[in-house]
């Protein structure tokens, strides 16, 4: 449930990408900068979790899955 | 030892070093190389030491301070119900940034204080004249410890990274003080990070003879960049920069593109000297430069350009900036209101803008420097503006922008863009740049490159073949590079007579042709200046 309202966010944002098997969404540059200031701003909005600077590192961005974990991790630690 | 590439550090103190290190017990490596760091501060700084010194213990208290509080709150954490931990995580991030703002104050002040009073105060006493106040602030003169901008940043990064957690404060502090002072990065970098580098500097591994060999050959190689172009290109940039006003627009094109040429070749030639030192005690220090010449935008170029600043100020300026809850909030209404593109636009460009200052004032204390930064922010963030449509207009043309023709405009376009921006970095004040710019544009011809002019610089046929023949060297080293060539691994298959050949042929290449001796000024360390 919660990676396919990740999947909807990032369509939103970016729709040109496969998410659902790409691995490599930073590394290859599919998501800029920007576009993870966006991701960010509604990950936030629609998980109700705070994501600090510490975060933002590509292996958590790479892919639906890493960035599902790490949602789930920062609701857990609340 | 005013340098890298000074024979007294070179074939005195670096060699010495290397002998003492591999001779004395394991435990005393790092003591040796602490020892070392503080002997050579101390021949270029003296008593400025002092600044240094303070400057380690001072961060050394503030990353136990931090953790003392963090382990209270665990504490406090572990015996509170979890509705009320919300509230006990706010109290303790509200005191840690007390303990962040006094490190602050106390560290980036020095610097602020040290490096910036002079441009402070004459800014000051201009208003006033403006203003028509008859008084004027006398300024005192200050003294900078060599490679406090540097240490600074370390410091920086260390207690900020104490206070997000991803990093525990050292208790050992002389493991902190030779991540501050190790003698190699400590005057141009690069800006290490504690978590990557200070586990290795103390850990007093036995040079291995791959580790020498390697080492030297680096070492070497960079004293090439810096001896056979760098300096060779010193004295036609000073004819050009210092006379700019004899000169048509012709040569201020030749003054942009040799000083940007002369730049690269003695901050990367340092930064050779630098890591091969390190390499020479088994240290691996990050790369500065990754072959920033064949980039194909100027976001690009500065992710392979002075690549340790460039991801200190993204880690601790640009998205802490971006990602603060103003800006997160600004994200997120804009992205509703202009769209994907737009959205996220203005609070990258604001956090965007404000690296780019900041990297403009680290370089100096000048308006010139400023401008530089500014003029780097305009062409990164109009750059990100105009993306899509520059996406369909490519699409449209069907021209795709990894191949061929289209690859090679971009490579030198971002080329010609950078060397407009070192021309702005080298002239001495704001007036000058914007002078030698009109020239450029307004009054340019090839008469002065036939008409004797260009050989009237300082420089004669013989030493524009040499520079020419030098960066053709560096131009093929860095295309094997480029391609994951590592050119000392191929080197040391080979057998030992080729390998010595080689060796020797550089060594002889940096005798003969090395700008130095009567007729020659070498360029001081550009960047220890900052």
């Amino acid at each position: 449930m919660m990676k396919e309202q990740i999947i909807e966010i990032l369509e939103d944002i970016q729709p040109e990408a496969d998410y659902e098997t790409c691995q490599t969404l930073i590394d290859d540059h599919i998501l800029t900068s920007l576009d993870v200031l966006s991701l960010v701003a509604e990950l936030e909005d629609e998980f109700d979790v705070t994501i600090p600077t510490v975060e933002i590192i590509p292996s958590n961005f790479n892919s639906v899955d890493a960035i599902a974990a790490m949602v789930e991790r920062l609701q857990e630690e609340g | 030892m005013k340098s890298y590439v000074a024979p007294l550090y070179l074939l005195v103190f670096l060699p010495a070093v290397v002998f003492l290190y591999n001779i004395v017990p394991k435990k005393l490596r790092p003591v040796v190389l602490l020892l070392a760091s503080y002997l050579f501060f101390w021949s270029i700084s003296g008593k400025l030491i002092l600044f240094l010194l303070i400057s380690t213990f001072s961060i050394h208290h503030f990353g136990l301070w931090l953790s003392s509080l963090q382990e209270e709150r665990n504490r406090i954490l572990a015996e509170t119900e979890r509705p009320k931990r919300k509230a006990v995580k706010a109290e303790y991030i509200r005191r840690q940034r007390w303990v962040i703002f006094l490190a602050v104050c106390i560290h980036i002040g020095t610097l602020l204080v040290l490096k910036y009073t002079a441009f402070f105060g004459q800014n000051l006493n201009s208003l006033l004249a403006l203003a028509g106040v008859d008084w004027t602030w006398k300024i005192p003169k200050m003294v900078m410890p060599i490679g406090i901008s540097f240490y600074t940043m370390q410091a920086m990064s260390y207690i900020l990274d104490v206070y997000r957690e991803t990093l525990k404060p050292d208790k050992n502090i002389g493991r902190l003080a030779l991540y501050m002072a190790f003698f190699p990065s400590m005057m141009e970098g690069p800006i290490c990070r504690y978590n990557d580098d200070a586990v290795s500097l103390w850990e007093g591994r036995r040079s291995s003879v791959q580790n020498l060999v390697f080492g030297a050959e680096r070492i070497l190689y960079g004293v090439m960049k810096k001896m056979v172009i760098a300096d060779r290109l010193n004295i036609m940039i000073k004819t050009l920069y210092s006379g700019y006003a004899d000169y048509d627009g012709g040569m201020m094109v030749v003054a942009a593109i040799a000083y940007t040429c002369q730049l690269y070749m003695e901050f990367s030639g340092t930064m050779d000297v630098v890591i091969g030192s390190a390499e020479l005690f088994g240290i691996v220090l990050p790369e500065n430069f990754k072959r920033p010449f064949f980039s194909k935008s100027i976001s690009e170029f500065w992710t392979r350009w002075h690549i340790t600043l460039g991801t200190w100020f993204r880690d601790y300026i640009f998205y802490p900036i971006s990602m603060s809850k103003p800006m997160k909030r600004l994200t997120s209404k804009a992205r509703k209101k202009i769209g994907n593109h737009f959205g996220p636009l203005i609070a990258g460009s604001i956090a965007l803008f404000v690296v780019w200052l900041f990297n403009g004032l680290w370089h100096g204390a000048g308006w010139h420097y400023i401008c530089f930064g500014m003029y780097h922010f305009v062409l990164i963030a109009s750059a990100n503006a105009v993306e899509p449509y520059t996406k369909k207009l490519l699409e449209k043309l069907h021209i795709r922008r990894e191949e061929g023709g289209y690859k090679c405009f971009r490579i030198v376009r971002t080329a010609l863009l950078v060397c407009i921006g070192e021309l702005i970095f080298r002239a001495g004040s704001l007036r000058i740049a914007m002078r030698m710019l009109k020239k450029m544009f307004t009054d340019f011809n090839f008469r002065s490159f036939t008409d004797g002019t260009l050989l009237n610089l300082g420089m004669d046929k013989y030493d524009f073949l040499i520079v020419a023949v030098s960066v053709l060297i560096v131009l093929v080293i860095s295309i094997a590079n480029e391609r994951e060539i590592c050119i000392r691994q191929k080197l040391a298959e080979k057998k030992v007579v080729v390998r010595w050949a080689v060796v020797y042929g550089l060594i002889l290449f940096c005798i003969i042709f090395g700008a130095y001796g009567m007729n020659y000024t070498p360029v001081d360390p550009i960047y220890a200046g900052f």
